[in-house]
């Protein structure tokens, strides 16, 4: 396919626009709330109202308010309807052709959607997922085909090296290095593999790209198969997210149909295939070199790094592995350039970060927001703050690998290193909110037992030391515990952290450091040394 | 927990003389898994998947087949089988309902669900009602925490779930759960396959 035929494609879409368009949410949150009914009864009013050549619905991904769902909105004005019912949408369709309606609305400065700065949820509510036709009008695959067609593998490289952009998955590492360590290797065949396992309770980003907007990690993996030598490309995806999976399979077939993908990439030399691969159930396959074992069809554990896979990945050959959302960078930083994206951001963390607020705030939904933006103006500002005005007692960022943020903390701006600073990790993006009424061991509690279930078992330290952990954290919780408990605690901390095979064992104890060294009095307040018969003493440690 | 291992003594493993990895999955296993990988034991978790979705579970027998037809020791399916808790080497209910037990679906009481399907169905987590029509467990995170509590009902999920909803929704289910499928999921014509 030639440049002439893409950008027919796209006009051809747009011409098949109507001027009026009602883009309905239908992607997971929305649908829950009804939005497929209410997409068929606007279909059928926008058709009995004789209305069809000026207005039509359409079917997107996320636009993100979950907590305000269905949502609908309309062009060319942009308003956003929220919680829309069956019973509006001869209202709806009345008032976006001129007439009046009672539906609400979401102020476009309300501090939710006024924060947000979109690149890799910039189509994902303008879009329909399930059409590549779609994709290709919102400058789709332009990318790919400059690429193929007018750069070296080195240029882009250079280009991804220059942009900053480091990986989305938790780590942090810069992408380009990474690029550029696969790309410098020999070897007849390198493959390509995108991380979508996201498991991180409280994480949902991920799934939200790929429902969304698949077609933009099809493209990104193109273009970094380009860039290091690749032919082959796996997206390793949770069995879990059954939808995500159904819109990734139709994408791949049509991306095979239009030439997007297979031999001769655009009348290049390029050849690139992408396979999807869904996992079965494990958390572990997460970390990288599990995930490769579990391609090559075996248990889902992971080996000592290095090497890494960069030099030894799939069947010993070199591998290139990122996560969605580092992927899904990829076409608009290619297309908009690395100076672009690098003035994005804050010095050592570029562009932006999508994260999911989730737990007990009022705007749940995904937040896409330069990296730096503080956690004062996600949580509070845009998240709302706690729902029915409670305050805000802790944010859980990174999951089972990351840490509790208290509320006086909530200055501290989003990026990798300024939330390592406070003993939590960037991770992948969940952001879970507590309030008042959480207690903190119990929190702790729980993302050990996560890692306790979720450990493979190959390695003693995470093996039997989160078991130990958690045995400890019960023992705390319901009273039982005692001073040398905590200091027990604290050692295996140390251990697990020190002597872990990989960043299961390594990272499990994070939340309960830092629910220690933020929350240590709600764990002495459960000591028996510090309650007799369940009462608190009068004892002088403990009337602090 | 992937590493606890169970006892699997048992005395009689039931054998048919039909195979289960038929033909015509064999077919499917060749025509499109083969090609998509460098060896044929990198096909195994895909026709672990293949053989659950055509049986709802995974017989030994059936093991014992995948393992052959791609020239792998049994034992090393075996191994590879048991790691992954998808798998479902007991035969399970035709509807399979996971509640999300993580951490913000637990912030939004989905413990109620759980206790809702208990009471309802009379089982116990990862127990089958006698009928063989339900099957309980609870999941870890679920992706949809924003709309917590959320479970997963076969391939379908249900979000912003009550009680209520959830009993509602059980009584709903179609007798075939072929017939059960997310409605958000609609393919133009020439992408079925
Ligand atoms: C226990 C564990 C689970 C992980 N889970 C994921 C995951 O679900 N998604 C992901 O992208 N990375 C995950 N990672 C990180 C990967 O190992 C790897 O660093 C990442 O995919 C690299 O991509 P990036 O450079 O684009 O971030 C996990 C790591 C560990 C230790
Ligand atoms: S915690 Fe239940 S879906 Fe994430």
């Amino acid at each position: 396919m030639e440049l002439p035929e893409l950008h027919q494609i796209a006009e051809k879409e747009r011409a098949s626009q109507k001027p009026i368009r009602l883009r309905i949410c239908v992607a997971a949150g929305c649908q829950s709330s009804g939005s497929l009914a209410v997409k068929k009864k606007l279909e059928d009013t926008v058709k009995e109202a004789g209305l069809s050549d000026k207005v039509q619905v359409v079917g997107v991904g996320c636009l993100k308010m979950c907590s305000q769902g269905p949502l609908v909105q309309a062009d060319p004005t942009q308003t956003l309807y929220a919680k829309v019912d069956e019973t509006q949408a001869a209202g709806l369709v009345g008032a976006v052709n001129g007439g009046h309606c009672h539906c609400a609305t979401v102020d476009p400065n309300d501090p939710f959607l006024a924060h947000q700065f979109s690149i890799v949820l910039e189509n994902s509510g303008l879009i329909d997922p399930e059409r590549i036709e779609s994709y290709i009008a919102a400058e789709g695959y332009e990318g790919l085909y400059h690429v193929l067609r007018e750069k070296t593998p080195t240029e882009i490289v250079e280009t991804v090296i220059k942009s900053g952009l480091r990986g989305r998955g938790g780590a942090g590492y810069p992408t380009g290095l990474k690029w550029a360590l696969v790309a410098k290797m020999q070897s007849p065949r390198k493959f390509v593999v995108c991380n979508a396992d996201e498991g991180d309770p409280g994480a949902f980003m991920d799934r939200s790209v790929l429902e969304s907007d698949p077609h933009r990690i099809l493209e990104g993996m193109a273009i970094a198969g380009y860039a290091i030598g690749a032919t082959q490309g796996y997206i390793y995806v949770r069995g879990e997210y059954p939808l995500a999976i159904k819109r990734l399979q139709g994408a791949i077939r049509q991306a095979k149909r239009l030439g997007m993908l297979g031999g001769h990439i655009f009348e290049s030399p390029f050849d690139f295939n992408i396979d999807l691969r869904i996992g079965a159930g494990a958390f572990v396959c997460g970390e990288e070199t599990a995930l490769m074992a579990s391609i090559e069809g075996r248990r889902g554990q992971p080996r000592p790094r290095p090497p890494f896979p960069a030099e030894s990945g799939l069947w010993g050959q070199p591998t290139l592995i990122n996560n969605v959302e580092t992927f899904a960078n990829i076409p608009t930083l290619i297309r908009k350039g690395a100076d672009w994206f690098s003035a994005i951001g804050t010095e050592k963390s570029k562009g932006t970060k999508v994260f999911a607020l989730a737990g007990k705030i009022t705007n749940t939904g995904l937040i896409e927001v330069p990296m730096g933006t503080t956690l004062r103006r996600i949580v509070e500002e845009m998240g709302g703050g706690v729902e029915n005005g409670g305050t805000v007692k802790a944010v859980q960022t990174g999951g089972p690998s990351g840490g509790c943020i208290p509320a006086d903390k909530l200055d501290t701006p989003v990026d990798y290193e300024s939330l390592a600073a406070i003993g939590s990790i960037m991770g992948s993006g969940g952001m879970i909110v507590m309030d008042q009424s959480t207690n903190m061991v119990d929190v702790a509690r729980f993302f050990m037992e996560f890692c306790m279930d979720e450990s493979c078992g190959k390695c003693a330290p995470c093996r039997a030391g989160t078991v130990q952990m958690y045995r400890l954290l019960s023992k705390i919780r319901e009273g039982r515990g005692t001073q040398q408990d905590i200091d027990m605690l604290n050692g295996l901390c140390d251990l697990l952290r020190n002597t872990s095979l990989c960043g299961l064992g390594q990272t499990a104890p994070n939340p309960t450091l830092s629910t220690l060294r933020y929350f240590r009095h709600e764990y002495e307040q459960l000591l028996t040394d510090s309650t007799v018969n369940g009462q608190l003493p009068k004892h002088p440690a403990n009337t602090t | 927990m992937a590493w606890i291992a169970e006892n699997r003594r048992d005395p009689q493993v039931k054998t048919s003389d039909t195979p289960y990895l038929t033909d015509a999955l064999k077919a499917v296993l060749r025509d499109r898994y083969f090609p998509r990988y460098p060896t044929k034991r990198a096909v195994l978790l895909p026709a672990l998947h293949l053989i659950q979705h055509t049986y709802d579970w995974i017989p030994t027998q059936a093991l014992q087949e995948v393992a052959e037809f791609l020239e792998i020791a049994p034992a090393e399916a075996l191994d590879t089988a048991t790691f992954y808790e998808e798998y479902w080497l007991k035969p399970k209910g035709k509807y399979l309902i996971g509640v999300c037990r993580s951490l913000a679906c637990e912030l939004c009481q989905s413990a109620k669900l759980t206790d809702t399907v208990r009471r309802k169905l009379g089982i116990e987590v990862g127990q089958t009602t006698t009928d063989g029509r339900f099957t309980l467990i609870e999941m870890e995170c679920l992706g949809s925490c924003g709309s917590a509590p959320v479970a997963l009902t076969n391939e379908v999920l249900q979000e912003n779930l009550t009680p209520e909803k959830l009993e509602k929704l059980i009584d709903s289910l179609p007798a075939d759960p072929h017939d059960f499928k997310d409605p958000g999921i609609t393919w133009p014509e020439d992408d079925k396959h």
